[in-house]
């Protein structure tokens, strides 16, 4: 009897236990849902003397909020008012009209009140809309309309805080395009189905395209498609009734940033090859943005440059922004900081390190864009 | 009760299928086949990106040279085998690796801690990282010794950025900025514009090789271990690993690599 008792005394001791852990996780969960998360401080406004200078930040596997809020404030302290980030399909739509929007609402909420101008890069298929063994790159034509759907639905989420929206990103090369064929009438075909629906829900939304890799491939390459031929192949499927921004990738290597263009050449100014045939095309009224660009300070990349080049030439980019392309509506660099490093030369192209660290090219960009701020 | 023994049995399966000690007590449950492959073999298959002089680099016939080529062929050795070298671009290398292609990564690779869970490290055969270099005749030992003083770096570098840093941190010290290491180097010792330069140890090492009359002082500014690396379940190599290099440093052949391929130090480097 005496056995039993302890046995019930031990089970009732195991019973208070299990619901004080319960109530103590149900408080924790209740306080988490009740507290506010990281404020949003005050509006703020982007103060710089060039106000096409602008950067891609890297927010998307970037978990925690105040790191997000922290980047885009540096983004203003900085001086560029234009920030590019990439809202991966994937990640907010993983089950066919199931919607976690949290991360992205951060994002965009972070940005809008730092008083920066977002450019949205949608991209990357979910499991869902692509056959196994697809990487998540790839897209069937049978599924141009679910991403569209999405596409529009991203648009009429952030209406008002989101005015640019680019589809895809470097088409023109076989991994970005799923290790299929790339092909610019398929991709003509993909803002044939998305652009509509954009305008519909939010027709003030400006919808960026191309956003090609500048690649000096031949042709029957398996890497990609020269860009530029790229781009006529667009013009030549009807892409110009489906786009409102070309959007430009302009990446240095080891060419300063006045090398002049020339089509056997990967440089800077290969953005003046593009809109050429923007103009020969009778898009010449469109504007551009580059959402992706600059130079590497890697020590043994081949393409890279010496810290101070990359410093120099950076400066020089935003000037011939501000100064020789009125066609150019924003020069936005790679990469402002990574949630974590690369180990790779990848990390050469930031600018401030994973830790919030600025590098000397971020001081550098700051005291430019501050000088003779208005 | 049964339950309760099938529990610490099935935790004790699963700590010795994974613990160090689990290996050693039985052996036939995790068995190193890098290692076995490279017995069976008599090659270790060594991985580099030969684009790094002096570390790694191509020869006039095309053939991998450095201190990195021949740091993996004196360990080889010391096991009585031969590295053969392979020949990968330096963002594949942890995927050439992890393939089983290679069988290590020789190539003045930095220690990462956050690829722990997919490869092992040896300990650090150099650290290239940020260095106060002085002349040779300079009374500076230490950083706090830079109080006041005049610093060189190259602009836009690490050097620049953990300046930059410091005079953040209250440290008083000016620093003048130049676009390259060459030019950091002869402000130092031709100009004497500033009284310390902070300068990565390989840079350093190889101004030291070329005679000129610099030594560093103090522990690295910012350390960047170079490691080998290997596969996750290369226990047994890791080991012969550490033991060679341990051996390797013993007799001097790791001074005598940096002599080799950087020229001899004619000063002893200070630290406090």
């Amino acid at each position: 009897m005496q056995g039993v008792t302890i046995l019930r005394k031990q089970r009732r001791w195991l019973l208070v236990f299990l619901l004080s852990v319960t109530v103590v996780l149900i408080s924790i969960w209740v306080a988490r849902s009740l507290l506010p998360a990281v404020p949003l401080g005050p509006q703020q406004t982007v103060y710089t003397r060039n106000p096409k200078m602008g950067i891609h930040t890297r927010l998307t596997d970037e978990v925690e909020e105040q790191k997000i809020k922290r980047s885009l404030e540096m983004v203003r302290e900085m001086g560029a008012p234009w920030v590019v980030e990439y809202f991966p399909w994937a990640y907010i739509e993983d089950e066919p009209g199931r919607y976690n929007w949290v991360h992205a609402d951060q994002v965009v909420a972070h940005a809008s009140q730092q008083g920066l101008t977002l450019i949205a890069r949608l991209g990357f298929v979910p499991q869902w809309a692509r056959p196994k063994d697809t990487t998540p790159l790839y897209l069937d034509e049978k599924n141009f309309d679910d991403f569209a759907k999405f596409a529009a639905l991203f648009a009429e989420r952030y209406r008002g805080k989101v005015n640019y929206i680019i589809l895809w990103n470097e088409p023109n090369l076989a991994l970005e395009w799923g290790y299929a064929a790339p092909d610019a009438a398929k991709y003509t075909a993909l803002l044939r189905a998305a652009y509509p629906l954009i305008k519909a829900a939010a027709p003030e939304v400006q919808v960026l395209a191309g956003a090609l890799a500048p690649t000096l491939a031949p042709p029957g390459s398996e890497f990609g498609v020269n860009d530029l031929a790229f781009l006529q192949a667009m013009y030549d499927a009807g892409a110009a009734a489906y786009f409102d921004v070309l959007a430009i990738h302009a990446y240095g290597w080891h060419f300063d940033p006045d090398s002049p263009p020339d089509p056997a050449v990967v440089n800077f100014r290969r953005a003046e090859l593009l809109r050429e045939i923007m103009v020969k095309n009778g898009d010449a009224a469109k504007p551009a943005v580059i959402t992706e660009g600059g130079w590497n300070d890697h020590p043994r990349w081949t393409r890279a440059v010496r810290p101070a080049q990359r410093i120099t030439y950076t400066l020089r980019a935003y000037e011939i922004a501000q100064q020789e392309w009125p066609w150019l509506d924003a020069l936005c660099l790679w990469v402002f900081r990574f949630p974590w490093d690369q180990n790779s030369y990848q990390d050469y192209f930031t600018f401030v390190r994973t830790d919030f660290e600025p590098k000397p090219i971020y001081t550098e960009v700051q005291r430019y864009a501050r000088e003779s701020t208005p | 009760m049964a339950g309760l023994a099938l529990l610490i049995a099935t935790s004790w399966g699963a700590w010795l299928l994974t613990a160090e000690q689990g290996a050693a007590l039985l052996p036939f449950l995790r068995r190193d086949y890098t290692w076995q492959a490279i017995q069976e073999r008599g090659v270790w298959r060594v991985g580099l990106d030969p684009s790094f002089p002096p570390f790694e680099m191509l020869d006039e016939n095309g053939a991998p040279v450095g201190y990195d080529v021949d740091l993996a062929q004196a360990l080889a050795a010391t096991w009585g085998m031969r590295a053969e070298i392979v020949a990968v671009g330096f963002d594949s290398l942890p995927d050439t690796l992890k393939t089983g292609k290679i069988d290590s990564i020789v190539s003045a690779y930095p220690y990462d801690e956050r690829l722990t869970q997919d490869f092992r490290f040896s300990t650090p055969y150099f650290d290239a990282g940020l260095r106060i270099a002085v002349p040779d005749d300079s009374p500076i030992r230490t950083l706090t010794d830079l109080t006041g003083r005049q610093v060189g770096v190259e602009w836009g570098s690490v050097g620049d950025m953990i300046g930059r840093r410091l005079q953040r941190e209250g440290m008083i010290m000016t620093l003048k900025s130049f676009e390259t290491p060459d030019q950091v180097i002869s402000a130092l010792l031709e100009t004497q514009q500033v009284e310390a330069i902070f300068i990565d140890q390989v840079s350093l090492r190889q101004a030291q090789g070329a005679g000129l009359p610099l030594r560093g002082v103090d522990d690295p500014l910012e350390s960047v271990p170079y490691v080998i690396v290997m596969p996750h379940r290369a226990d047994t190599l890791q080991e012969r690993i550490a033991g060679s290099l341990h051996l390797l440093q013993e007799h001097g052949v790791l001074s005598e690599l940096e002599d080799r391929w950087f020229g001899a130090r004619t000063l002893e480097e200070q630290n406090p």
